[in-house]
């Protein structure tokens, strides 16, 4: 089975990259769901929890590492997702199934490593316990 | 013209929403004379029977509070949903799943074991016996509801007219609703009879408030003699004001802030507000190590973060099982188990 996974990325940074990284755009299980994000700061725990909600394996967050995020909103990033991660450890989800990725512009390819590397851990730890 | 028939129920709850029937003080009386009183268990002698005899739609209106724990809950919801024309989710626990619905951490099993075996240090069951849905006895068959893995709202059970939020609900609402609701003037369905507006935004320590707030340590109510004229976040304690209708007093101000304690979102979210941790987690988030964030390590800001000691039983205190995720994934919640009769 395919890990199924959402990958917010920014518009200004890591999305630029992606869209000229034809490789990624062969995905034929679209076991990855790229979602472009005007930053990563609008990224909020809500929408991360969404994805959860509609079974998603895992999030990830590409934002601009640091001092390179416009808005300075990639530190605010860095906190929402540790608090969130502590708070799905108790709904008994794995930390590790939130990723946050520092990938600046012109690193399509390491972003593309990230995304695999993401998908494969994911895979090991198969999808999210149901509660129905 | 015969009055109006009015029932109260109570499923999962501690009674505070029985309290606060009563807490209407003389205004009961009014109410009294304007309607009839069918069915309220916890103040007057009704029966089950009694209920099941009457009329589809003959009740005007329902009042359930408390979550739903077990089948005899569920059971009632729907007879009364079945009788009643208008069913009104009264208080925190029917409205959101409540402190009740904390339990939805665990399952049945994890519950029991604590409550009954080895894991409550002051109960002696060698034998391990635990409650039973049907137990034989000489004299024949004892019953007991079945006790439910997860714990629901009301709505997540039957089909729910309006909310009357709160922890309780204070008085005024409930009155302000008993009103509506007799007069015929009332709102769209699903409406939520409470103001829209968060409880930051009415809250009058918000002149206290900084510009900017930056929290360079979490501190936890019992840890601070807190000023009663500063905003709780500003001094690093935790508030679910940001997240949190407003309404649970008239005079606009908080009841708790009042009280010189934190709001715990007894009101639920606000119409904007999808899920109350998430929204939380993003305000925190926010103001949380804002000063000097840009030299911050990762392990300073885990230090910073991990003083927030139980996120999820903070955040969703009252609304666990309407939250997002619901409950704890159990490694297998859905088994039957030994509990289950």
């Amino acid at each position: 089975m395919n890990p199924k996974s959402v990958i917010f990325c920014c518009s200004w940074s890591s999305y630029p990259g992606l869209q000229l990284s034809e490789s990624l755009y062969e995905d034929p299980g679209k076991q990855n769901n790229i979602i472009i994000s005007m930053c990563s700061g609008r990224v909020s725990a809500e929408l991360i929890l969404e994805a959860f909600n509609n079974d998603a394996w895992g999030v990830m967050v590409a934002s601009c590492p640091n001092e390179k995020c416009e808005h300075d909103a990639n530190y605010k990033t860095r906190r929402r997702i540790i608090l969130l991660q502590k708070m799905l450890e108790q709904f008994g989800i794995k930390p590790e199934r939130i990723k946050l990725e520092w990938i600046d512009k012109g690193e399509a390819a390491k972003l593309k490593l990230a995304i695999d590397d993401f998908s494969n851990e994911l895979r090991k730890m198969g999808p999210v316990l149901s509660i129905n | 013209m015969p009055k109006p028939k009015v029932a109260f129920y109570w499923c999962a709850s501690c009674g505070g929403c029985e309290e606060a029937i009563v807490d209407l003080n003389e205004d009961i009386l009014k109410v009294v004379e304007l309607v009839d009183i069918v069915f309220w268990p916890c103040a007057m002698d009704f029966k089950y029977d009694d209920v099941r005899k009457m009329k589809d739609n003959e009740i005007t209106v329902a009042f359930i509070n408390g979550a739903i724990r077990t089948d005899e809950q569920e059971e009632m919801a729907n007879l009364l949903r079945k009788k009643a024309q208008i069913v009104v989710a009264f208080g925190s626990c029917s409205h959101l799943g409540g402190i009740p619905g904390l339990a939805n951490f665990w399952d049945r099993e994890t519950i029991f074991e604590s409550s009954y075996g080895k894991g409550c240090p002051s109960v002696d069951n060698p034998d391990g016996i635990v409650p039973q849905t049907v137990s034989k006895v000489p004299e024949g068959e004892l019953t007991l509801p079945a006790f439910h893995n997860t714990v629901k709202s009301l709505d997540q059970v039957i089909d729910v007219d309006y909310y009357i939020p709160g922890c309780a609900p204070p008085p005024y609402l409930t009155m302000k609703a008993i009103v509506a609701i007799l007069s015929g003037e009332l709102p769209e369905k699903g409406a939520i009879l409470a103001p829209e507006k968060t409880l930051c935004d009415e809250c009058s320590l918000n002149d206290s408030k900084p510009e900017k707030i930056s929290i360079k340590e979490i501190k936890r109510i019992s840890e601070v003699i807190s000023d009663p004229e500063k905003c709780f976040l500003a001094e690093g304690v935790i508030c679910m004001g940001p997240v949190t209708r407003s309404g649970c007093s008239e005079e606009g101000d908080g009841k708790c802030i009042s009280a010189n304690m934190p709001c715990r979102g007894c009101f639920g979210p606000p119409p904007e507000v999808k899920d109350v941790g998430g929204k939380m987690i993003s305000a925190l988030a926010s103001i949380v190590g804002l000063e000097g964030e840009e030299n911050m390590s990762e392990e300073d800001v885990e230090k910073l973060i991990n003083q927030i000691v139980d996120p999820a039983g903070y955040f969703y205190r009252f609304s666990l099982p309407t939250s997002l995720l619901r409950r704890k994934r159990m490694s297998n919640p859905a088994k039957e188990d030994r509990y289950n009769g």
